[in-house]
């Protein structure tokens, strides 16, 4: 071994090793250029990069040519000498300037009196994405093994660039991506909910998940999760795009199917990249479940058993794949407890494992995880993506209806449109707990009552609740429904007949008002006479 | 469509006929009140409201129908409902003694035929 090629070894080692990977860009290029010019024995050194347009090229770092950098120096490709390296694709050696045929055009050369030159270009997949060159201030001669060594920095260069350039792509990707998730979820009388996004673990691949709650009229709530394929900013771009498409559908159009095949219409002018949803509307006041489903991961319904299954009835094509693609619905009403888990496929796509593991391990998971929706999501996604790195985007959306059990605790926003649901929640705790048609009508009535009685006399506007509490003890009922405002008398000769009515309906109503708050206690004993 | 109420009416000759199938609530009581005053023309007899697919009416339901009995009155035009005997919003009206104040019918054929055998051009006796 020649004494040569030992030193070269350990010269590339100085350019290649790992530790510099931990480096940000620019200390990364400011510690390769002191490197190189030291091992080449070099004055000055450069980076220049192709801009945006791909017909000039800009400097971006520098030693011993600082100013380059400080006066935005660019240069047109096949100009000068870095613009001829960038045109060629290959080295360029200039021995003396003073007697080269190539004209430099950058004055600093001269200013500084560099008369020697050598010029690698920095080369990504095929791509010219700028030059690195080195200088001397006195005339020298470039070794074949100068230029070897001299492309071995441009090459860890140029992909230091491009990592930096997709990181910075990715950053941008995951921050639009959460600025167009929900910040919160609604909060909706006799729901839970929760959500997760989680990015994928390389920066570069996130983007394409979302989920939505949309808010419709007519006492329902819309459901959305999606996917679009690929990842990066076309991908999170594209999300957006739909996102909102099935946003402004949604309020327009009542069914799920008409959602998404309107949507899939859109989908096919937009020409853009496939990508998978579900579109679902629940009903507050029957718990109906109605949905569409284009090319996207079954839904899962868990039992209050701890039974599962997917529903798998219908389902069309990925958006974007099949033109002019129509789209079934299906429904399933949901019972006391029940949750609707939706999801992308990242939660159950694993390299080297078929769909179906992926499938029974969510089921197996999320039919053991907590029954609270926050601590269910939360255990859905920690055990599913154990002993792995997140090769995709995740996004799930849990739905759980209120378990009505003895203890009913609801909390129902004061607005005279939140009283058929307080109605519904109120008959569903009754007929859970045996009562007659009669209890159910009788509660519904007093109830729906002493919470109109709530948002006519104790709140102003705004985003104010009443909380219900339903409690069966030794077959007696007792439901209470407390506000915090401060009742004022009734108003006008029609007004003031929701207490009689209360009444009527109950073995016994009291009603508790304080500076703090009105409480009113509704008793009655469930199956009297049955 | 899910909404809570449906309004429909319809004329008999001078009397107008409006049934509300549904839930009535103060959530939609006072778009049914505009809807159901706005039906009945001057000329009109007698409205009948027809509550017999009415499966939910709470106080301000019962509000309307008080006002509605107080406007019709004024113009000299009757009102009267048709009430399941024994239903649910039969069981409101009673609760609020409505029959004291409003005619009220078990049958549709009954409350027409009332509105026929009286002249409502005469003060109502009370």
């Amino acid at each position: 071994m020649t004494e040569d090629v030992v030193i070269r070894v350990e010269d590339v080692q100085r350019i290649t090793e790992s530790a510099l990977a931990y480096l940000d860009l620019n200390d990364l290029l400011t510690e390769l250029l002191d490197r190189v010019t030291d091992i080449l024995a070099a004055d000055t050194a450069a980076v220049l990069l192709v801009e945006e347009g791909g017909r000039t090229l800009a400097a971006r770092a520098a030693k011993g040519l600082e100013e380059e950098v400080e006066r935005g120096f660019r240069l047109p490709i096949g100009r000068g000498f870095a613009g001829r390296v960038a045109f060629i694709r290959e080295p360029v050696v200039i021995e003396d300037l003073d007697r080269s045929e190539i004209q430099p055009v950058n004055p600093l050369f001269r200013e500084k009196g560099v008369r020697s030159l050598l010029g690698v270009p920095l080369v990504v997949e095929g791509e010219v994405i700028g030059v690195l060159h080195v200088g001397s201030l006195t005339p020298r001669e470039f070794h074949e093994r100068d230029i070897e060594l001299l492309q071995v920095v441009a090459d860890r260069v140029a992909l230091s660039i491009e990592r930096s350039r997709l990181m910075v792509q990715g950053q941008i990707a995951e921050t639009l991506q959460r600025s167009l998730l929900p910040r919160t979820l609604p909060r909706v009388p006799g729901l839970r909910m929760a959500a997760r996004y989680l990015p994928a673990a390389d920066e570069t691949a996130v983007g394409g998940d979302w989920y939505d709650v949309i808010e419709l009229r007519q006492h329902r709530i819309g459901f959305v999760i999606g996917d679009v394929a690929g990842h990066g900013m076309a991908a999170a771009t594209y999300m957006g795009q739909l996102r909102s498409a099935v946003r402004a559908y949604a309020l327009d159009t009542e069914r799920p199917s008409e959602v998404i095949t309107k949507l899939a219409e859109f989908a096919d002018r937009m020409h853009s990249r496939m990508a998978t949803v579900i579109y679902a509307t629940l009903n507050l006041n029957t718990w109906e479940v109605r949905f569409a489903r284009a090319g996207h991961p079954y839904p899962l319904l868990l039992h209050a058993d701890g039974t599962s299954q997917f529903l798998t009835d219908t389902g069309g094509p990925p958006l974007g794949t099949v033109g002019g693609a129509t789209y079934e619905e299906e429904s399933v009403n949901l019972m006391a407890g029940e949750s609707l888990l939706l999801y992308t496929d990242g939660l159950i796509e694993r390299r080297g494992h078929k769909l179906v593991e992926g499938e029974a391990h969510l089921t197996e998971v999320a039919s053991s995880a907590p029954d609270e929706p926050e601590l269910k999501c939360q255990a859905i996604t920690s055990e599913l993506t154990e002993d792995i790195s997140i090769a995709d985007d995740i996004a799930v959306l849990v739905v759980q209806t209120v378990g009505l059990h003895e203890l009913l605790e609801v909390e129902v926003p004061a607005e005279p449109g939140q009283l058929a649901t307080a109605r519904h929640l109120i008959r569903r705790w009754v007929e859970a707990n045996e009562g007659t048609d009669d209890d159910c009508a009788a509660f519904a009535i007093a109830v729906s009552e002493a919470c109109a009685n709530s948002i006519e006399h104790a709140y102003g506007p705004g985003d104010a609740m009443i909380e219900l509490r339903a409690a069966l003890v030794d077959g007696m009922a007792t439901v209470s429904i407390r506000d915090r405002g401060q009742w004022r008398e009734p108003r006008g000769g029609n007004r003031g007949r929701g207490i009689p009515i209360m009444s009527e309906f109950m073995d016994d109503v009291s009603i508790d008002s304080s500076t703090r708050g009105t409480t009113v206690d509704l008793q009655r004993r469930l199956r009297e006479g049955s | 469509m899910p909404e809570l109420a449906r309004l429909s009416l319809e004329s008999q000759g001078d009397i107008e006929l409006a049934r509300v199938a549904g839930e009535v609530d103060a959530s939609n009581v006072a778009d049914l009140s505009q809807r159901l005053l706005a039906a009945v023309p001057n000329g009109a007899r007698a409205l009948v409201l027809d509550l017999s697919d009415t499966s939910y009416i709470d106080s301000s339901g019962i509000s309307l129908i008080f006002d509605a009995a107080a406007r019709l009155r004024n113009r000299n035009q009757e009102l009267r409902l048709v009430v399941t005997p024994h239903s649910f919003v039969g069981e409101v009206l009673g609760a609020v003694s409505m029959e004291r104040s409003v005619a009220i019918d078990a049958a549709l054929d009954d409350a027409l035929r009332a509105v026929g055998d009286s002249d409502p051009r005469e003060p109502e006796a009370g």
